[in-house]
């Protein structure tokens, strides 16, 4: 069958079929992006917290600029050349335009998996607003000890069995407690034996469903109700396996629907009784008032007592010797502090034992007060001695204590953090009267976060805050700036390994902590649907291209103009994605 | 559209021009976010650089429209299509605005860096209803 007008235009339209098309479905994507768009809007407008300006790395975004107006013009390049018959031309051009496709998404990768991996941890306790710094960092790797307790390890092993990241939480466990009416706890209870070992995980007491059978069963027909297997179903000792868990699941289901069966069929037993008595009108009255039908329930509840089976929707398993769990915070129904003497797994599984110091251990590359001042404006302190009584600015690390110079006279009490903060007040400073003679005014980010080239530049210095005042005033402080390719897609752990200042954040003072995805806020929930979409618009274009690249051979040979005509339409396609992303690189990485 | 032979040389030159100035205006985009002296408005990021970028960005827009995507001669249908998804765009941010001035649902004081007041409770047009 022939397409009518693919290659002609119509005469009431003036287009030809698929060009109308291919507008009317850029008209539904514009107000796609559009509602996309005012979602941003509205996240932004409505934001409770300090909104992230200019947080992403900008020369993957600037460059990913670069590559897609270039494919737009190659792909305008490649129509003229269908036009003019030059095949030839039209596969180069094509080509171009595919490469810049690939070079866009492997951009977008690199950036994705930067966000990923990079950690950030709100704060909380302490102080009359709560706390509220925010670190952001690397976290580092740790396994268990001999002892049972966590150790740092370095990064190169991370790939070594039974290391972790440095941010889960570590129970000694010495009793399990599953909840059989859930039935989702296989990959924990997976992951249990896994981490067991050696130790015995055992039933505490033998799991019985009870028929207290032997009783008489009055006028009631219980053989008909009650099934003869009612005897134990697990001894005591048992092991624990899936296959255990799933027979006593098994065996509490079965005994509740028989329990159900029993009670509606002695309720029916009932009913019938009492219209046979009283007849139907004067039924419903007589279980109201009269005592003969009470005595008539109490004779009833003792039969069923009798009839129900009983079973325990709890199952207890002792550990021996207990062993230390290693648990990620997100299967825990709750925050676990230290010394807690029980977590609850997301299955209501009860771990019973002891929380062990679990701490998350991260090389830290910024510091962010920013929601800190935003609180104490908002309760009308002044952000800067709030700032500095926060836990991050004046706690002691553990490893200090054993500092051997602690105690003598020279001693530098200040914790690394603090050094940096210092840093960042003289580079302030100097910054401050710079401005002035410009009339001007530092900004909020300015004031109150400390980016990664800043605690490396602080650093670089011995975090000497006079130096830093003297070379910030003398403008020849080294920072990494905005287009230095070792912070391409953000700190570098791996080119600064060891620069960055190591912090242990105990269980108690994580208040919220995340990798930048869309759980972090909303400015990342946002970012990742609207460049996730358009990366995919990306793909589906590519692939329409690469299609008319790869098999419009014959078509350009039988109907070279029909070809041109489809080109033209998957380049209109193209031009759109190149569109949104001029709006996206701005919103997203300069504002 | 050009299809004669002449008329698509002659616009491979217009789309090299545009392709040149979409490149440029990019470079300026960056420049006037990040280099000082291009710094309006108050020192770091504020509404006349949110303002300036985003003109830029629908200049460059604009001018993808028109060239690369041929709608400075277009026939008329296409432009009713056009016009027709950017009210819908439109439609979707105005509805963004015009929640702003929701009394109901957004009665709390806000700052005028655009923050709620977190310690007062949000109330309702009357005055009463607290946020928790």
């Amino acid at each position: 069958m022939e397409i009518p007008f693919i290659v002609n235009a119509r005469k009431d339209t003036g287009l030809f079929n698929s060009k109308v098309g291919i507008w009317l479905f850029l008209a539904s994507e514009v107000t796609l992006f559009g509602g996309l768009f005012s979602g941003y809007l509205f996240l932004r407008l409505y934001a409770d917290y300090p909104w992230p300006e200019r947080a992403l790395p900008v020369l993957p975004g600037l460059i990913n600029t670069f590559v897609l107006i270039g494919s737009s013009v190659t792909v305008v390049f490649a129509w003229a050349a269908l036009k003019m018959r030059e095949w030839r031309k039209f596969q180069i051009y094509m080509a171009i335009t595919l490469v810049c496709a690939g070079l866009f998404m492997v951009l977008k990768g690199i950036e994705y998996n930067a966000k990923f991996g990079h950690q950030a941890v709100r704060l909380q306790g302490g102080g009359p607003v709560q706390d509220n710094a925010i670190v952001e960092g690397h976290l580092h790797y740790a396994k268990l000890g001999e002892d049972g307790l966590m150790v740092e390890v370095d990064e190169d092993r991370k790939k070594d069995d039974g290391v972790f990241k440095a941010n889960r939480v570590l129970v000694k466990a010495s009793e399990f407690s599953f909840v059989l009416t859930r039935p989702t706890h296989e990959a924990y209870v997976q992951e249990i034996l896994r981490q067991a070992g050696d130790s015995k995980i055992t039933l505490v007491e033998p799991y019985q469903v009870i028929d207290k059978s032997e009783l008489s069963a009055g006028q009631m027909n219980r053989d008909q109700l009650v099934s003869s297997e009612n005897a134990q179903v697990a001894e005591k000792g048992s092991e624990l396996t899936i296959e255990l868990l799933d027979d006593l699941e098994d065996s509490y289901l079965e005994a509740r629907s028989h329990d159900r069966k029993i009670r509606t069929e002695f309720l029916s037993a009932s009913w019938d009784w009492i219209r046979n008595e009283k007849g139907e009108e004067q039924a419903a009255t007589y279980i109201v008032e009269k005592e003969v039908w009470k005595e008539r329930r109490v004779e009833d509840g003792e039969k069923l007592k009798i009839l129900t089976l009983r079973a325990s929707s709890e199952v207890t398993f002792k550990v021996d010797p207990p062993f230390t769990l290693v648990l990620e915070t997100g299967d825990l129904v709750k925050k676990a502090n230290v010394d807690d003497s029980s977590v609850k797994l997301r299955d209501d599984t009860l771990v019973t034992g002891k929380v062990l110091k679990s701490p998350m251990i991260m090389g830290v590359d910024a510091l962010d007060f920013r929601t800190t001042a935003q609180r104490a404006e908002a309760e009308a302190l002044d952000p800067l001695p709030v700032i500095e009584g926060t836990w991050l600015l004046t706690h002691t690390p553990d490893h200090d204590s054993h500092d051997d110079h602690a105690d003598s006279e020279d001693a530098d009490h200040r914790n690394q953090f603090k050094k940096i903060w210092d840093c960042h007040m003289a580079w302030l400073k100097a910054e401050e009267e710079r401005l002035k003679e410009k009339g001007r005014v530092p900004s909020r980010n300015d004031k109150y976060r400390v980016n990664w080239d800043q605690i490396l530049a602080y650093g670089g210095l011995g975090y000497d805050a006079d130096k830093v005042y003297q070379e910030s005033k003398a403008r020849t402080l080294k920072r990494a700036g905005l287009f230095s390719l070792d912070g391409f897609a953000g700190a570098n752990h791996k080119i600064h390994k060891g620069e960055f200042p190591h912090l242990e954040i105990p269980r108690a003072k994580v208040g919220f902590e995340s990798t930048f995805t869309p759980k972090w806020n909303t400015y990342y929930a946002i970012y990742f649907t609207i460049t996730g979409l358009h990366g995919l618009h990306v793909i589906g274009g590519a692939l329409v291209l690469g299609y008319y690249l790869f098999f419009g051979r014959k078509m350009y040979e039988s109907n070279p103009e029909w070809l041109a005509n489809r080109v033209e339409v998957g380049g209109l396609f193209w031009h759109f994605v190149d569109l949104v992303w001029i709006f996206l690189f701005p919103i997203l990485y300069l504002m | 559209m050009a299809d004669s032979i002449e008329g698509i040389k002659k616009a491979k030159k217009l789309y090299l021009f545009i392709g040149t100035l979409l490149f440029v205006f990019t470079v300026v985009t960056v420049m006037v976010a990040t280099v000082e002296w291009l710094d309006f408005g108050d020192h770091g990021f504020d509404w006349v650089d949110a303002t300036i970028g985003l003109c830029i960005a629908a200049f460059k827009a604009t001018l993808v429209m028109l060239i690369f995507m041929h709608l400075n001669h277009e026939r008329p249908m296409i432009y009713f299509f056009y016009v027709l998804g950017l009210v819908m765009a439109f439609f979707c941010m105005w509805l963004i605005g015009w929640s702003k001035s929701d009394p109901i649902q957004f009665g709390n004081e806000i700052y005028s860096d655009g923050f709620y007041d977190l310690s007062k409770p949000a109330t309702d047009v009357h005055g009463h209803g607290a946020r928790e």
